[in-house]
């Protein structure tokens, strides 16, 4: 019973995204649910451990990157391709955050996004011979289908990048239900009075670090997968805030606001750039607004209002499923 | 008393704020299950001469020792692993956290291990019905509240918030910084009946600015001023120490009016 109040959250909020891939385009469906497991790094970073970060695709681009190249010079699976991305993304982000972390909040944000140019300019120039620079890495053809789930046909892909995305808010969940998630929390906003507990402040930022960018980089694998390519224009500079702008939207520290987030802004993004030449100008001022009347995004302001709905049925549900189960 | 042995030992401690020393050349040796108090006044270096002990500063002269082992230079974390145990002056709990996720942290730390894989392995879930915060909860009243944000609390309510955490820890040595500042009477109480159980059988050191509510269950006080101790006895002997009556009952009308008559 327990398990399935635990579990039913999840399920429902993944079943509304299957509902979505019926009704909305597939490309829509796709970019939605990569652009969440995305942005729950920066969320989680956020939300619950504090750190505002305009670096996140710098992480995204390492996990994308790495993809690539293994596409591009080494093999075709895509599952390995994803794995390898994964794994760099790991790599890079144990060596950069122990320095990073150091910071505080603000020089955070700031080093995150130096990264970010960093590896725009690597990609761009730097590094152009082997990738091609603003051209980036073409190799959809490549790409070896894959059994069971073929990950280069984009429906069987979302398929993939969803239950992709159920694990890893599964994990998130269990995180914040953690000890490591009240450390977390704690030292969100009183560092001291962790360290007074004899808890190692240090070592929890960095593991908060290092989990969030793996996602990150998660996500960039799922990007150069699906897109077939990748370019600088994926850590560019000007693409920096939008995980941050998602997590606003969507609600900062709520479980499921970053899911609700990546739909509203791709929803917004896809409606109103067809209407709107400055559809950002749109998004800026919808940003002003959620903080200006609470911050706390669409998601933050649904959950409470559904969760009193939710529990008057789900009272009675809780007591159907129960006799269905004595019988 | 001095045959008890020693928990913490500072000798010659000093430490400069720029221009200010706020702790000069202090001296101080606290047994094993002595309960004993600094007063002093505002600014006289308590509070600095707690961050010293605990670790939250490094002397720029002088070492401290704790049960024999020299900790000058190590760290918090360090020390907390050996027993020391410390409260803040501006209460300081988890106030995004329930009251009893806030003892829950407290106790896993000092009775699991602190390592990542077992922060990542167990749930809040687990310690919420552990006996002993359950039996925590009833001795400082916190039942009511335990599922309660901490920032929904009254001060009262987190200050015994937080001397619940360090207790339920079982440290070798306590030390609490103003425990009882800004409390009602009621609540003064509740927190000293609490406290009068662990005499004798745990070191405590509380830093009070109204000596008058624990006079009179400290074996020892201490008194600063100006970053150094200008006596150091039993209360009444303390008191009666002449720099004392000269330099800290001038300045500080409470302490004064404390021998007389309790608000
Ligand atoms: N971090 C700091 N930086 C600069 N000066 C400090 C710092 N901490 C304390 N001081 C100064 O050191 C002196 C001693 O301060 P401390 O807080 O130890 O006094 P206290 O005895 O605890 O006083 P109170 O009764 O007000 O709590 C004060 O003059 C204070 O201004
Ligand atoms: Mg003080």
């Amino acid at each position: 019973m327990n398990a399935l109040r635990w579990w039913w959250g999840l399920v429902l909020a993944f079943a509304l995204l299957v509902v979505m891939r019926v009704f909305l385009p597939l490309p829509f469906a796709n970019e939605v649910v990569i652009f969440s497991i995305y942005t729950i790094g920066c969320n989680f970073l956020l939300g619950r451990v504090g750190f505002i970060s305009f670096g996140q695709p710098a992480y995204l681009a390492v996990g994308a990157y790495a993809a690539g190249f293994y596409f591009t010079y080494f093999g075709a699976n895509p599952y390995i391709g994803i794995v390898i991305g994964i794994v760099v993304g790991f790599i890079v982000a144990l060596i950069v955050g122990p320095f990073f972390v150091r910071l505080r909040s603000d020089y955070f944000a700031l080093v995150n996004l130096a990264l970010a140019v960093i590896i725009y300019f690597l990609m761009q120039k730097v590094l152009a011979p082997i990738t091609n620079g603003d051209n980036g890495l073409w190799y959809l053809t490549n790409l070896e289908p894959t059994p069971v789930l073929d990950l280069t046909h984009p429906s069987q892909f979302f398929i993939f990048a969803l239950l992709v995305g159920f694990a890893t808010w599964a994990f998130y969940k269990y995180l914040d239900d953690s000890i490591y998630g009240a450390c977390c929390l704690g030292a969100k906003i009183n560092e001291d009075k962790l360290t007074f507990l004899g808890y190692d402040n240090f070592r929890i930022r960095l593991t908060a670090f290092v989990i969030a960018n793996t996602t990150t980089a998660l996500a960039g694998a799922l990007y150069a997968v699906y897109l077939g390519f990748v370019s600088p224009e994926i850590t560019s500079p000007t693409r920096a805030v939008d995980p941050v702008v998602v997590t606003i939207l969507g609600g900062v520290g709520t479980l499921y606001g970053p899911i609700v987030g990546a739909i509203a802004y791709t929803g917004m993004k896809d409606v109103l750039s067809q209407i709107l030449v400055n559809w950002e100008l749109m998004i800026g001022f919808l940003l002003v607004f959620i903080m200006l009347a609470g911050e706390k995004g669409i998601w933050g302001t649904l959950e409470p209002r559904l969760k009193k709905l939710f529990f008057r049925k789900a009272a009675s549900e809780t007591a159907g499923g129960s006799k269905a189960r004595t019988a | 008393m001095d045959g008890r042995a020693e928990t913490i030992r500072a000798d010659k401690v000093t430490k400069r704020f720029g221009g200010l020393t706020a702790v000069d050349q202090v001296s101080y040796v606290l047994h094993e299950n002595e309960v004993a108090g600094i007063i002093g006044s505002n600014g006289a270096g308590k509070t600095t001469f707690f961050n010293l002990l605990t670790g939250y500063y490094l002397p720029d002269e002088g070492t401290i020792s704790y049960c024999g082992e020299d900790v000058t230079r190590m760290t918090p974390q360090q020390r907390v692993a050996r027993g020391m145990m410390r409260t803040f002056q501006l209460t300081s709990t988890f106030d995004n956290l329930s009251v009893v996720d806030n003892l829950g942290l407290a106790y896993f730390r000092a009775h699991k291990k602190s390592g990542l894989m077992q922060l990542l392995f167990n749930t809040r879930k687990s310690q919420r019905n552990e006996p002993k915060i359950v039996q925590t909860m009833d001795t400082f009243d916190l039942q009511d509240v335990r599922d309660r944000e901490v920032k929904n609390l009254s001060l009262g309510e987190k200050r015994r918030l937080e001397i619940a955490m360090a207790i339920l820890v079982d440290p070798k040595v306590l030390l609490l910084d103003e425990p009882l500042a800004g409390l009602a009477e009621s609540e003064i109480q509740s927190i000293l009946g609490v406290l009068r159980k662990h005499v004798g059988h745990q070191t405590i050191l509380i830093v009070e600015h109204k000596l008058s509510h624990v006079q009179d269950f400290l074996q020892r006080l201490t008194v600063m001023h100006e970053g150094r101790i200008i006596a150091d006895g039993t209360a009444e002997e303390a008191l009666r120490h002449p720099e004392v009556r000269r330099s800290y009952w001038q300045i500080d009308v409470t302490a004064e009016s404390a021998g007389v008559a309790t608000p």
